[in-house]
């Protein structure tokens, strides 16, 4: 009976790790490797890194995830230690959780309007004597737009990570001397990290390849990595050059985890 | 009354190890239904273990365990005539008190009528009548330890096996369960195997306690034997308090030891053979320097209600803990007294059997003395 | 509220930008006017359009009943994953496992589109409701394995010797005490799952073909050819269907409390 069920859990659990997790990779890695001529060859990674083109946008996606990042960092650590602070803390994070639970593209499209020449922000600069801006379509408004879109994955992490940090802490270090800023600096923070780091990840990888808000708000321009392989899958079908872009994402990724790793685990 | 010959549960040799540590060595025993037994030891001597290859979450490396002279080694746990009350009680939190107690007789198809009838028995016997349709969430810890022991009841068992359950309670509530714990196994007449470190709760409870120590049974006995006899130096202390100090047993009812003669009642030991002295502080008492047998000063006093713990030491340096009803400033000499039955000697390395062998020698020889 | 709190200020200021767009579509689902720009008064005109436009109903529908099959899959195999992970007796194997399971966690949508389409195509598959299905569990199942795992490990292991011991074979053991015991994890899992699917765009946008498409993939060649109201009133609908959800999954979660509540108040009444 046990091994029965064991069989179970084997056959569709192991069946997903193989068919859906092993088997995606080796074949982006096959494709990569791929140019189309029957043999594996290394001929699409030297062409991207022979492409400044290709370099720029690379460079282009790190810079732009790791602003995005710091941006929701900044915004969501206070808006976490604020919340983790309150009476009703639960109501709260369901505030911030219900955006989440608003389609992404929906949200993308409400910027398109508030955005737009003619839109809310441009009525309101114009109110104040600050003249109207081409907002939509710049690279501004693109990571403004990202970084809404992931400030609650930001939030939820650095508040768990809060409030799992024993208040008794706060209070022993505040009765012991130290300055409500000296306890955030030296306890409330350095307990928070994993939190931080878990937030990081949570939102750095996918801000390497948001391409639908590139395409929307970012006027249709392929910028990031994540528009280029789009592109190269759906538009150009060079199926090739997409899976080596594909595989360098992943290498930027594997190094991100790597970079925020939580070493207590290990 | 006509008693049966064969054990109920028996231990034939056991070995059992997890890897290279091993966990207990050469374990012999074998327990008679129908009465209660306490398993002894401080965390780690090997005690729950036993259980678990009772209840059969675990098997044994070598050896057999029996059951009414079956071996049942390789039994599932599900198919074996004993049931397991749990140190945190395993309370299914998904289940209300009804239907935790209830689980067993489920299973075993009884009817719902029957399934009932049995689980509103075991809410009486362990004075829950009222708590059916509570959630698990609800009680107090007292509460959850008996509906853990109503449920382990509620299926038959031939043998129950408590681990450490009343360890998570304060004392008093402890005090009460220990009585009613007693009086349940009365009551029901099975055998019951009770785990604990409490050598107070072991004393209390028991008809017969088993002493571990590192995957060892130490020694066995009824808890009088225990305590007033405790086989070496392990024993002594775990069981009760105890003065232990080096001495020779120069001959037969001779102990010499801090440098003076004491007339005994221990026997059968080599000539000048080295022992361990043990003497009990309650069977110690404080009188004036010259009627004491040994001169001691007092180092600390302190009051425990019906009785003073007193801490002192000998002109050789050895300290002795006396509970005596008799006040005495610090920093006094006073006088120790003890009676000849007092000093029980221990030898070194004795084991069990060799213990019992001398006993029994010793205890033929004793008449003739007095 | 006795005290005024520049923290209080701060958090109001966040709240306010996140709700801004989300107000502002729903404002504009009543606008007259046909553009998110410039208010003209108020009218239901969007709704009934809405409401007319049977395709845009079907999508819903489809995207309804896609998140609905593939969330109910994945939280079955993902049970079923935790549960096989969680009884590797080895730490080493565990970790592994773990290591797999999130690599679809971590992966950016583009990828997991890309190397799917790749898959896809490979097996000979066509693209259409089944691929989208398959690729919808697929990604769902890690996130409802890390719901389930960490309550795996919470239960109390004695629990299951407790249920042996008390006669309970393999299955009932997984049936009456497992699956009750992490079912609060489970269904975290689902609703997880439930809102991956939803909010799906970049890997349906991949692997689906010309016959099937989801809202996301909907708005997507919608709002890139301009601009309609008809989805801002959809926007609004499917909000306060979110908020529903919300409410009902808190309302589950915090189920465990409510009858023994209850309970108590009846007994009350019964004796006072």
């Amino acid at each position: 009976m046990k091994t029965r069920i064991s069989w179970t859990y084997l056959i569709f659990y192991g069946g997903w790790l193989l068919l859906f997790v092993i088997a995606p990779l080796l074949l982006l890695l096959w494709q990569s490797l791929n140019t189309g001529s029957g043999h594996l060859s290394l001929d699409n990674y030297g062409q991207f890194f022979t492409s400044g083109l290709y370099l720029t946008m690379a460079f282009n996606s790190v810079w732009y995830a790791f602003l995005i990042t710091l941006v929701t960092l900044l915004i969501s650590y206070p808006t976490a230690y604020f919340i983790s602070q309150l009476k009703h803390q639960q109501f709260w994070l369901l505030l911030v959780i219900l955006p989440t639970w608003i389609n992404l593209l929906l949200k993308t499209y409400a910027f398109i309007g508030l955005l737009s020449h003619n839109g809310v922000v441009n009525s309101l600069l114009a109110g104040l004597g600050l003249g109207s801006h081409q907002l939509l379509f710049t690279n501004w408004s693109f990571m403004l737009v990202a970084a809404y879109i992931e400030i609650p994955f930001m939030i939820l992490p650095i508040f768990n990570a809060l409030t799992e940090i024993d208040p008794l802490l706060s209070r022993a270090s505040q009765d012991l001397g130290a300055s409500k800023w000296q306890t955030w600096r030296k306890v409330t923070l350095p307990l928070s990290m994993p939190g931080v780091k878990a937030g990081i990840q949570a939102v750095f990888i996918p801000s390497l390849s948001l391409f639908m808000v590139t395409r929307l708000i970012g006027g249709n321009r392929v910028i990031t990595l994540g528009t280029a392989i789009e592109e190269h899958f759906l538009v150009t079908q060079n199926w090739g050059l997409g899976s080596t872009i594909g595989m360098i994402l992943i290498f930027a990724m594997v190094i991100a985890m790597i970079l925020t790793r939580d070493r207590r685990k290990s | 009354m006509t008693e049966t010959k064969t054990p109920i549960i028996a231990f034939d040799q056991v070995d059992l190890s997890f890897g290279d540590t091993q966990v207990l060595k050469d374990i012999d025993f074998q327990i008679e239904a129908g009465k209660f037994y306490t398993l002894l030891g401080p965390s780690g001597s090997g005690k729950s273990t036993i259980l678990k290859l009772i209840s059969g979450q675990l098997e044994p490396t070598s050896g057999d365990v029996l059951f009414e002279g079956q071996v049942m080694n390789d039994w599932p746990a599900e198919k074996r005539p004993v049931n397991t009350v749990f140190q945190n009680y395993a309370l299914f939190p998904n289940m209300n008190v009804f239907d935790n107690v209830a689980f067993g007789p489920r299973l075993k198809h009884l009817s719902a009528a029957a399934t009932k009838t049995k689980v509103v028995d075991m809410l009486h016997l362990v004075k829950l009548d009222d708590y059916a349709d509570r959630e698990i969430n609800e009680l107090s810890g007292g509460q959850q330890q008996r509906v853990a022991i109503a449920r382990a009841l509620a299926n038959d068992p031939e043998v129950l096996l408590l681990d450490e359950p009343l360890s998570a309670l304060d004392y008093k509530l402890r005090k009460d369960m220990q009585g009613e714990l007693r009086h349940i196994q009365k009551e029901l007449g099975i055998t019951f195997i009770f785990v604990t470190h409490d050598q107070e709760e072991a004393l209390a409870m028991s008809d017969w306690i088993f002493v571990m120590n590192d995957g060892i049974i130490q020694q066995n006995g009824t808890p009088e034997d225990i305590y007033d006899e405790p086989i070496n130096h392990f024993v002594a202390n775990f069981i009760g308090e105890s003065n232990i100090v080096p001495g020779i047993m120069k001959e037969d009812y001779l102990a010499h030891f801090v440098g003076k003669d004491f007339e005994n009642v221990d026997a059968g030991m080599r000539p000048n053979e080295r022992v361990e002295v043990v003497l009990r502080p309650e069977d110690l008492d404080l009188t004036s320097v010259e009627e004491g047998k040994l001169v001691v000063t007092i180092l600390e006093q302190s009051f425990r209600g019906d009785y003073y713990e007193v801490q002192a030491v000998d002109d050789d340096g050895n300290h002795w803990q006396v509970q005596t009803t008799n006040s005495s400033p610090v920093g006094e000499r006073v006088g120790l007294t003890f009676d000849p039955e007092d000093i029980h000697i221990m030898r070194f390395n004795e084991s069990e059997d060799d213990f019992d062998a001398r006993l029994e020698q010793y205890e033929d020889e004793k008449p003739d003395e007095n | 509220m006795s005290k005024f709190k520049w923290s209080h200020l701060y958090l109001w200021v966040v709240f306010a930008l996140l709700y801004l767009p989300i107000g502002f579509l729903i404002v504009y689902s009543f606008n007259s006017g046909n553009v998110m720009q410039g208010w003209q008064g108020f009218s239901w005109s969007h709704y009934q359009e809405l409401f007319g436009d049977a395709h845009l109903l079907e999508i819903v529908l489809d995207t309804l009943v896609l998140a609905l099959l593939s969330s109910t899959l994945a939280t079955a195999i993902g049970t079923m994953g935790a549960l096989w992970i969680d009884r590797q007796p080895r730490e080493l194997t565990k970790n592994v496992l773990l290591s797999l399971n999130n690599i679809l966690l971590v992966s950016p949508d583009v990828i997991i589109g890309a190397s799917f389409l790749i898959l896809f195509t490979a097996l000979g598959f066509s693209l259409g409701f089944v691929s989208v299905l398959l690729a919808h569990i697929a990604f769902s199942i890690p996130i409802v394995v890390l719901m389930v795992l960490p309550r795996l490990r919470e239960m109390n292991q004695s629990l299951i010797a407790a249920a042996r011991d008390l006669g309970a074979n393999s299955w009932q053991v997984l049936s009456q005490i497992v699956l009750p015991v992490i079912f609060p994890g489970i269904l975290a899992g689902f609703f997880m799952a439930f809102t991956y699917s939803l909010d799906d765009f970049a890997v349906t946008f991949f692997v689906t073909g010309n016959g099937f498409t989801t809202l996301s993939v909907e708005i997507y060649s919608r709002a890139r050819q301009g601009v309609s109201l008809e989805i801002n009133a959809l926007s609004t609908m499917m909000f306060l269907v979110s908020l529903l959800l919300v409410l009902c999954y808190y309302l589950i979660a915090l189920r465990p409390k409510k009858p023994a509540a209850a309970r108590r108040r009846r007994q009350r009444e019964v004796n006072p």
